[in-house]
């Protein structure tokens, strides 16, 4: 009875089927199954429906709960509305944002100054512990109209495959974070394209070190619905210095990994006595590996393949390169998933021979619907061919060689990786600015081995400037470093000069 | 070796790690939430005090529970290095 999965909950009811009782999903000590989620992912639906949820509402979720998370946007998907999961990170100003930004009729969250503020927005408020008991008690009918009854499922407007389930906000070229849209169809058709590629297995254990806020993290587990594998995910905490015993003591298989996770075990595998013999598969995203991690790794390892990848959340994945590919072609970052394509385009937007630099473009189902509630930069990055044809000029610039291999070469907009984390220049001098006492910011991105940079004029202290700064973004947006000087050096032009800026910063004392 | 200068030890290995000067750490400071540590710089933190005081680790005994407070790292680094010697 397996028909394709058309919404993204088939994809849970389809597993469940399949595997309703082994424990398939796994955070700290608790595990979750496929019927488990699936069945309490229905209830609470049926319940937020009941408390006034409708199609194309939005629901922001923030917890340190990935299985409450789980539950959650699948719930959200039965009932026809749009989640978004937000990183535990997201606070004060950051989630104000989103407040304003999405117009949530939901909110999930533990904090209870979110309690108010969201309350003060007309939405509904609860907390993981609130969410999840909606799955423990069926709803109550009410035949005197004053509990919640069950609404019969709303036939006049069924959940549609185009309709929207996804926001995943996302930093750049804005002084905010802004939300990718992905529908139905969109996700389910990323979801598959890069289960061919990576071919994970139904005995398979992904050991996912990554917060479901992170769309990577989050498609582990429609990735492991599609195999039939199971799931571990591991907190900051599990993934930090005791990340090969983790690997040990679940038995995993797969790792998902960024850069700053690979260099990690890198460096433990090396030292161990026990090694993770199981783990037979690296996928990395995020930024490109190093050279010194991956030989490291296939000495300690030398049973374990390594898939590089790239993508971004624009689109989901990109390309994938086959098992140990980077052998073969160092650089690389693969071939586009099938179905896709990806051309490198010059300045006035015409196709670029193999092998010259352009910005990278994608082609395909895989390209999502557009940024919320932004018209102007979904009509630049989501650009429409002939007017009609979405093509998504990603920013990112790079080359194709001959056989359709992707080689990536940075970026030539305010966008940096700083620990596998896409970071946004103009975000963080935003947020900087926000800071009452900071009269001038200016952030030099990552180079050289050093971390971003923040420089700035202001009355009060840099560690104060900081600290208040986590008011603002995530913390891992905020600059390690942060220099005052008098004066931000100008070139003719009346633009800050960044090369002299750096001078300035390294003989200030801060090498 | 004392406690006194794993603590110190340990200082000066946060302050590389964060890029910014720590010092008179309270033993109740919590890692993750009071520093903002990550668990990357929660490696590099492992790493320095490899290179200042000698500190073998053994990765297969990195548990969660050393790294939550200042307090925890100082007894694992302690406890590691008489396992040592």
């Amino acid at each position: 009875m397996s028909t394709e999965p058309r919404l993204l909950h088939d994809l849970l009811d389809d597993a469940a089927r399949r595997d309703p009782d082994t424990p398939a999903l796994g955070a700290g000590d608790r595990t979750a199954s496929f019927g488990e989620l699936a069945s309490a992912s229905s209830r609470i639906a049926r319940r937020l429906r009941a408390r006034g949820l409708r199609r194309g509402d939005r629901v922001a979720v923030r917890t340190g709960d990935p299985l409450a998370a789980a539950a959650a946007l699948f719930a959200v998907s039965r009932a026809g509305a749009v989640f978004s999961l937000l990183h535990e990170s997201v606070r004060d100003g950051a989630f104000t944002h989103v407040l304003d930004d999405a117009e949530p009729s939901v909110v999930v969250c533990d904090t209870d100054d979110v309690r108010d503020e969201a309350g003060a927005a007309g939405a509904d408020f609860l907390t993981t512990r609130d969410l999840l008991a909606l799955a423990d008690a069926p709803a109550p009918a009410a035949p005197d109209g004053t509990g919640e009854a069950t609404p019969p499922p709303d036939r006049t407007c069924p959940v549609l495959e185009v309709d929207p389930v996804c926001m995943i906000y996302t930093s750049g070229t804005t002084s905010r974070p802004k939300a990718v849209v992905s529908t139905h169809q969109q996700i389910l058709f990323a979801a598959r394209a890069i289960q061919k590629r990576l071919g994970y297995r139904s005995d398979d254990t992904v050991y996912c070190p990554l917060p479901v806020s992170f769309d990577y993290g989050l498609y582990q587990v429609y990735l492991v619905m599609l195999a039939g594998a199971r799931l571990r995910f591991g907190s900051p905490a599990e993934a930090g210095p005791p990340l090969l015993r983790s690997l040990i003591e679940s038995g995993a298989t797969v790792l998902a990994g960024v850069p700053a996770v690979s260099d990690r075990l890198a460096w433990l595998a090396a030292r161990g006595k026990r090694r993770p013999t199981s783990l037979r598969l690296l996928t990395n995203t995020g930024a490109a590996l190093s050279e010194k991690t991956v030989s490291s790794l296939r000495a300690s390892l030398p049973d374990l393949r390594v898939q590089v990848m790239y993508g971004l959340t624009e689109c989901k994945r990109a390309a994938i390169m086959p098992p140990d590919g980077d052998l073969e072609r160092p650089g690389s970052c693969g071939l586009p998933l099938d179905g896709t394509e990806i051309f490198v385009i010059g300045p006035d937007g015409e196709r670029l021979p193999s092998g010259e630099t352009g910005q990278i473009v994608v082609r395909g189902p895989n390209v999502m619907a557009g940024y919320w509630r932004r018209e102007e930069l979904t009509a630049e990055r989501f650009h429409r061919r002939d007017g009609l044809f979405p093509e998504l000029r990603t920013g990112d610039y790079g080359w194709v060689d001959e056989d359709g291999y992707l080689y990536f070469d940075g970026r030539r907009d305010d966008i940096y990786k700083e620990r596998g984390f896409r970071v946004s220049a103009t975000e963080v001098e935003a947020a900087a600015h926000r800071v009452e006492g900071v009269d001038s910011a200016i952030v030099l991105p990552p180079a050289d081995g050093r971390p971003a940079q923040l420089a700035v004029i202001s009355s009060i202290p840099k560690e104060e400037v900081l600290e208040r700064m986590r008011q603002e973004i995530e913390e891992f947006k905020v600059p390690r470093i942060c220099v005052r000087l008098d004066d931000l050096p100008t070139n003719g032009n009346g633009k800050i000069d960044r090369a002299r800026l750096a001078d300035l910063i390294s003989a200030s004392g801060r090498a | 070796m004392q406690r006194n200068d794993v603590v110190t030890a340990l200082e000066a290995a946060l302050s590389e790690a964060l890029e910014r000067e720590v010092a008179d750490l309270d033993g109740t400071v919590r890692l993750f939430d009071d520093l903002h540590l990550d668990s990357t710089s929660m490696l590099e933190v492992l790493m320095s005090l490899e290179e200042s005081i000698g500190l073998e680790v053994e990765p297969e005994d990195l548990e969660i529970e050393a790294f939550e407070s200042v307090d925890s790292l100082t007894d694992f680094v302690l406890s590691a290095r008489a396992a040592a010697a």
